[in-house]
C-alpha cells in the first residue's frame, strides 16, 4: 500500500486539488504568480521566491464568460484558461506572467489583463525565429521581466540567485528525463496517465518541492510491482498540450502511451539550461531553442538560399528519431486541438517525417472538451485495430 | 442579392478612380513580366516592413493573401481548398492559406511547375523564394513553411515585434525592438541580394522608403478629414484606394500624386459638406475587411443614411512620424514599420487606457469620428484578424455606450455571409443606436 503523502499518491493528491498547496503557501506569505504557457521563464520567479503556478483550463467546465472576449473559432485551451480565469478561479493569485508563444497567448493576454486585477502582470514579447539577433532580442525581453519583478518584489534579481533557480529546475528536467526513461521498458514501469498527474503536480508546487516529489516518484516508480498492463501498442503522442487525464486515459484503455510530446509532457523537459555568463543568454537559448513547439520556426541552415525538403523535416523534427528507436514506439497520435493553428500546419510535414520512420501514425483533431472524448476514443481504437 | 441591379447611393470619390485604375494596372504589368520570366516573390502582407526592400531591388511581388480573394471571388478556390483538405490541412485553417496550399499542390505536384490553366489573372508562377511575416498571427509564416511540402523554395521568415502596452514603456524598449528589426532587414537584404544576384541601391532604397513614408502620410491625412460632420468619405472609397498605400502597388510618385489629388477632392468636400452618401443618419466604424463579393450591400445601408466613416485599425495608415533625421533607409522603414504597431500607445497611455490597448484604436476612432455604432465582420476562417472583435464590442459598449453590430462573413468562403440576413437586423440596430445616442448623451459624451 502506498504512502497517501509520498510519491505517485502525492501527485495525484496534488493533480486532483492543485489549489490545496499554493493556497497553503499563499498563508504562510508566499506570493504566487500563475503563468499560462511552458515559455515562462519559471526560473526567474523561482530565484525571487515567487511560486510559479500554471494556469489550466477544465475541460469539464462549459464556456461562458470567455465569450465576452474571445470568439468561439478560437483555440479552446486558453478560451477556458480565460474562463476560468473570469469565474475567478484564480483570484488566489498575486501575479499574472504572460507570452507571446503564439497568437491566441498573446491575444487573450491582452483581454487577460484588461478583466483582471493582480496586482502584477507582466507581457513577454518572444520572436518567432532562433537567429542571432532574435536571441538578442528575447534576452533583452528577459531583462524588462527581471526589472519589473524587481520592482515588484523590491528584491534585487542576482546572478547567484538566478543560477540557484536554474540549477534547481534543471535539476527538475533531470528528473523527468529520468521518469521517461521508466517508460522505455515493456510494459512501462509508469503510465501516461500517471505522467500527467506527475508534470500538473510540479505546475502546482515550487520548483524544490516538485524535485522531492519527482525523487519520490521515481524511487516508487523503480521498486513497484503495480505497474501498468502490457498493452497491445506502444505509443508516441504529439499535441499542444496534454494535462488532464480523462485526456490520457482515451488512449491507455487499450494502448500504453511512452512519450507524449506535449506541454503536458517531456517538451519542456527535454533539455536543460546552459550556464552562461550572463544567465539570461542561457535562458534565452533554452526557451528559444530547445522547446520544441512548432510556433517556433525552423531551418536546416539560418538564412538559407536553397531549400531540400527532407533536411528542413529533420531540422525540424529529427529529434522524434532517437525517441521512436529508444522507447520502440509503434504508433503515433497526432492529436490536435482544434484551431490551434503552429501546429495544424505541421500536420502533413510531420506526418511525412513519420512515415520517413515507418511508424506507423493518425491525425485526430478535438476541441479539449469532455465531451469530444467519446469520439476520440473511436477514432483511437479503430487506429490501434489497423496497427496492432 | 446576386443578379439585381445595384443602386449606387454612395457618392464615390471622382479622385478614387484614377487610383484604383493604375493600381489595376501595375497589377497586369506584373503580370506580363512575371509571364516573361522575371523573378518573382511570393509575400505577405508585411506592413511596410519587407515590401520596400523588394520594391527597391525591382523584384516582383504576388501576395497569395491577396490571390485567395481573387480565386475566391471568380469560383476557383474550392477545388484549391478541397486539395489542401486531401492533402491533410485542417479545413479550419485560414481560408487564403488552404487556397494557396492547394493551389501550390496542383501546380507542383500535377503540372510539373506550370501554373495551373484554370487559375485566374495569369496565376501565381513558382517563386524565386517567400517571405512570410510573424505580423498578426502565426498562419502567416507557417503556411509559408508548409509550402515546403511541395516546392523547394526558400523561405524568409520577417520578425515583427509585438511588445505589450505598459511594457512598451520600460525604458529602452522601443530602442530594443529598433535593434532587432534593423539587424534582422541587413540580414535580409543579404539574403534577397543572395538570392536575385545582385547588389541592393541604397540611393534607390532611400528614395523608396520616403515615398512610402510620404504616401502613407497623405493618404493618413485624407482619413483625418473623415472626421467631418457629414463624412466626405464613404469605406468603399478607402478599400479601393488602400493597396496602393499597404501593399505599396504600383509606382510610388504616381501613387503620392493621386493621394495628393484624393486629399484636394475630400478637402474640398469637407468646405461644401458634401455627404459621401444622400442623408447622414449614423457614423459607423466598419471592423475587419469587407465581404468583397457583397459590396453592393453598403448601398443599400446607405439607403438607410448609414455611413461608414472609419475601418480597422490594421488597414490604416500608421500616424505620421517624423524621420527626416534617420540616415539609414533600414532603421528609417523600421520606425515606420514600427509605428503601425505601436502608433496609438502613447495616446492610450495619455487616456489611461493602456490595459485596453487591443481596443484603444476603436474607442478612439469611435470617439474622433463620433460614431453611432460598429459594424463588425468577424471572418470564420481569419481568427487572428477576427479575435479581437467580441472584446472591441464589450469595450466600445463599457467605455462609449457605442452598440456593436456582429455579422460573421469569411475571407474566401462566400456562402459564410448572408446580407439579406444582415439588412434584417439593420432596423433593431438603428433602434439600438438611437437609444445609446441618449445614454451617451446622459453621461456627458459630445456625440
Amino acid at each position: 500500500m502506498s504512502d497517501k503523502n509520498k510519491g505517485l499518491s502525492k501527485a495525484q493528491e496534488i493533480y486532483l486539488n492543485r489549489l490545496q498547496r499554493v493556497k497553503e503557501l499563499k498563508a504562510a506569505g508566499k506570493k504566487i504568480i500563475g503563468y499560462p504557457c511552458v515559455y515562462v521563464p519559471l526560473e526567474m520567479l523561482t530565484a525571487l521566491d515567487l511560486v510559479p503556478y500554471r494556469t489550466c483550463g477544465d475541460i469539464k467546465e462549459p464556456i461562458t464568460e470567455s465569450d465576452r472576449a474571445l470568439p468561439s473559432s478560437f483555440c479552446p485551451i486558453m478560451r477556458t484558461c480565460l474562463d476560468c480565469a473570469l469565474k475567478g478561479k484564480n483570484d488566489f493569485l498575486d501575479g499574472m506572467v504572460t507570452i507571446h508563444s503564439c497568437d491566441p497567448q498573446e491575444k487573450t493576454a491582452r483581454a487577460w489583463e484588461s478583466y483582471t486585477n493582480y496586482p502584477y502582470f507582466h507581457f513577454i514579447d518572444m520572436p518567432i525565429t532562433v537567429r542571432p539577433e532574435a536571441l538578442e532580442y528575447f534576452k533583452s525581453q528577459l531583462n524588462d521581466f527581471k526589472k519589473t519583478l524587481e520592482a515588484y518584489t523590491g528584491k534585487k534579481l542576482s546572478t547567484d540567485k538566478l543560477e540557484a533557480a536554474i540549477k534547481s529546475h534543471n535539476q527538475q528536467r533531470a528528473l523527468l528525463r529520468e521518469l521517461y526513461e521508466l517508460t522505455k521498458p515493456s510494459p512501462p514501469l509508469i503510465s501516461g496517465t500517471e505522467i500527467v498527474q506527475v508534470v500538473k503536480a510540479l505546475m502546482s508546487l515550487p520548483a524544490a518541492e516538485g524535485n522531492e516529489l519527482l525523487t519520490e516518484v521515481i524511487s516508487e516508480v523503480k521498486s513497484r510491482t503495480d505497474g501498468p498492463e502490457e498493452k497491445s501498442a506502444r505509443l508516441f503522442i504529439w499535441t499542444s498540450i496534454l494535462d488532464d487525464t480523462e485526456i490520457m486515459k482515451v488512449f491507455e484503455a487499450k494502448a500504453n502511451v511512452v512519450m507524449d510530446e506535449s506541454c503536458g509532457g517531456m517538451r519542456a523537459w527535454r533539455a536543460g539550461v546552459k550556464f552562461t555568463a550572463d544567465p539570461l543568454e542561457g535562458l534565452a537559448d533554452y526557451y528559444i531553442n530547445e522547446i520544441t513547439c512548432a510556433r517556433t520556426f525552423r531551418q536546416a541552415t539560418l538564412g538559407e538560399t536553397r531549400k531540400d525538403y527532407a533536411r528542413d523535416l529533420q531540422s525540424r523534427f529529427g529529434y522524434l528519431r532517437s525517441i521512436v528507436k529508444e522507447w520502440k514506439i509503434n504508433g503515433a497520435i497526432i492529436l490536435l486541438v482544434r484551431y490551434c493553428d503552429p501546429f495544424a500546419f505541421e500536420i502533413p510535414s510531420l506526418k511525412d517525417y513519420l512515415d520517413s520512420l515507418r511508424v506507423p501514425n493518425i491525425y485526430i483533431e478535438y476541441d479539449y472538451t469532455i465531451g469530444a472524448l467519446a469520439p476520440l476514443r473511436t477514432r483511437v481504437e479503430a487506429f490501434l485495430e489497423t496497427i496492432s | 442579392m446576386t443578379g439585381e441591379k445595384e443602386i449606387k447611393t454612395i457618392n464615390r470619390l471622382e479622385s478614387m478612380h484614377p487610383l484604383r485604375a493604375k493600381v489595376n494596372e501595375t497589377y497586369l504589368k506584373s503580370i506580363e513580366a512575371i509571364q516573361a520570366g522575371k523573378p518573382t516573390v511570393w509575400a505577405m502582407l508585411n506592413f511596410y516592413y519587407g515590401d520596400p526592400i523588394l520594391k527597391a531591388m525591382d523584384i516582383e511581388v504576388v501576395y497569395p493573401e491577396n490571390y485567395g480573394a481573387i480565386a475566391a471571388a471568380t469560383g476557383v478556390a474550392q477545388q484549391y481548398l478541397e486539395r489542401a483538405e486531401a492533402d491533410g490541412f485542417p479545413s479550419h485553417l485560414c481560408g487564403y492559406s488552404l487556397n494557396t496550399l492547394g493551389y501550390t499542390s496542383r501546380m507542383m505536384k500535377e503540372l510539373n511547375g506550370q501554373i495551373p490553366p484554370e487559375a485566374p489573372f495569369g496565376g501565381m508562377p513558382k517563386p524565386l523564394f517567400l517571405m512570410s511575416s510573424a505580423a498578426i498571427c502565426d498562419a502567416r509564416y507557417k503556411w509559408f513553411q508548409a509550402l515546403g511540402r511541395y516546392m523547394d523554395v526558400p523561405v524568409w521568415a520577417l520578425e515583427a515585434p509585438t511588445p505589450g502596452t505598459k511594457e512598451f514603456f520600460i525604458e529602452g524598449y522601443y530602442d530594443r525592438m529598433v535593434d532587432l528589426e534593423v539587424k534582422h532587414l541587413r540580414d535580409f537584404v543579404a539574403f534577397v541580394e543572395g538570392m536575385v544576384g545582385k547588389k541592393m541601391d541604397w540611393d534607390k532604397l532611400d528614395e523608396t522608403t520616403n515615398l512610402m513614408i510620404e504616401v502613407n502620410r497623405v493618404w493618413y491625412e485624407v482619413n483625418e478629414l473623415r472626421k467631418a460632420k457629414p463624412c466626405p468619405m464613404h469605406s468603399r472609397d478607402f478599400w479601393s484606394a488602400m493597396p496602393a498605400a499597404l501593399f505599396l502597388a504600383g509606382e510610388l510618385e504616381d501613387s503620392l500624386k493621386l493621394y495628393q489629388d484624393m486629399y484636394k477632392e475630400v478637402k474640398d468636400r469637407v468646405d461644401s459638406h458634401v455627404n459621401a452618401i444622400p442623408e447622414e443618419k449614423y457614423r459607423l466604424v466598419f471592423a475587419e475587411l469587407p465581404p468583397w463579393h457583397s459590396l453592393g450591400f453598403f448601398n443599400k445601408l446607405a439607403e438607410r443614411g448609414w455611413n461608414f466613416v472609419v475601418e480597422s485599425f490594421g488597414y490604416r495608415p500608421p500616424i505620421p512620424i517624423d524621420l527626416s533625421k534617420v540616415s539609414d533607409p533600414l532603421e528609417r522603414i523600421t520606425r515606420f514599420n514600427l509605428q503601425f504597431y505601436v502608433g496609438y500607445y502613447e495616446d492610450a497611455r495619455k487616456q489611461n487606457m493602456l490595459g485596453n490597448a487591443l481596443a484603444y484604436p476603436y474607442l478612439k476612432y469611435a470617439r474622433e469620428w463620433k460614431c453611432d455604432g460598429a459594424f463588425l465582420h468577424p471572418l470564420i476562417s481569419c481568427r487572428s484578424a477576427s479575435t479581437h472583435l467580441p472584446y472591441v464590442a464589450d469595450m466600445l459598449m463599457e467605455e462609449l455606450k457605442v452598440p456593436s453590430l456582429s455579422i460573421e462573413g469569411d475571407i474566401v468562403d462566400l456562402r459564410l455571409f448572408n446580407p439579406e440576413d444582415a439588412l434584417a437586423k439593420a432596423e433593431p440596430f438603428e433602434e439600438a443606436m438611437e437609444h445609446y445616442r441618449k445614454v451617451r448623451k446622459q453621461e456627458g459624451f459630445d456625440w
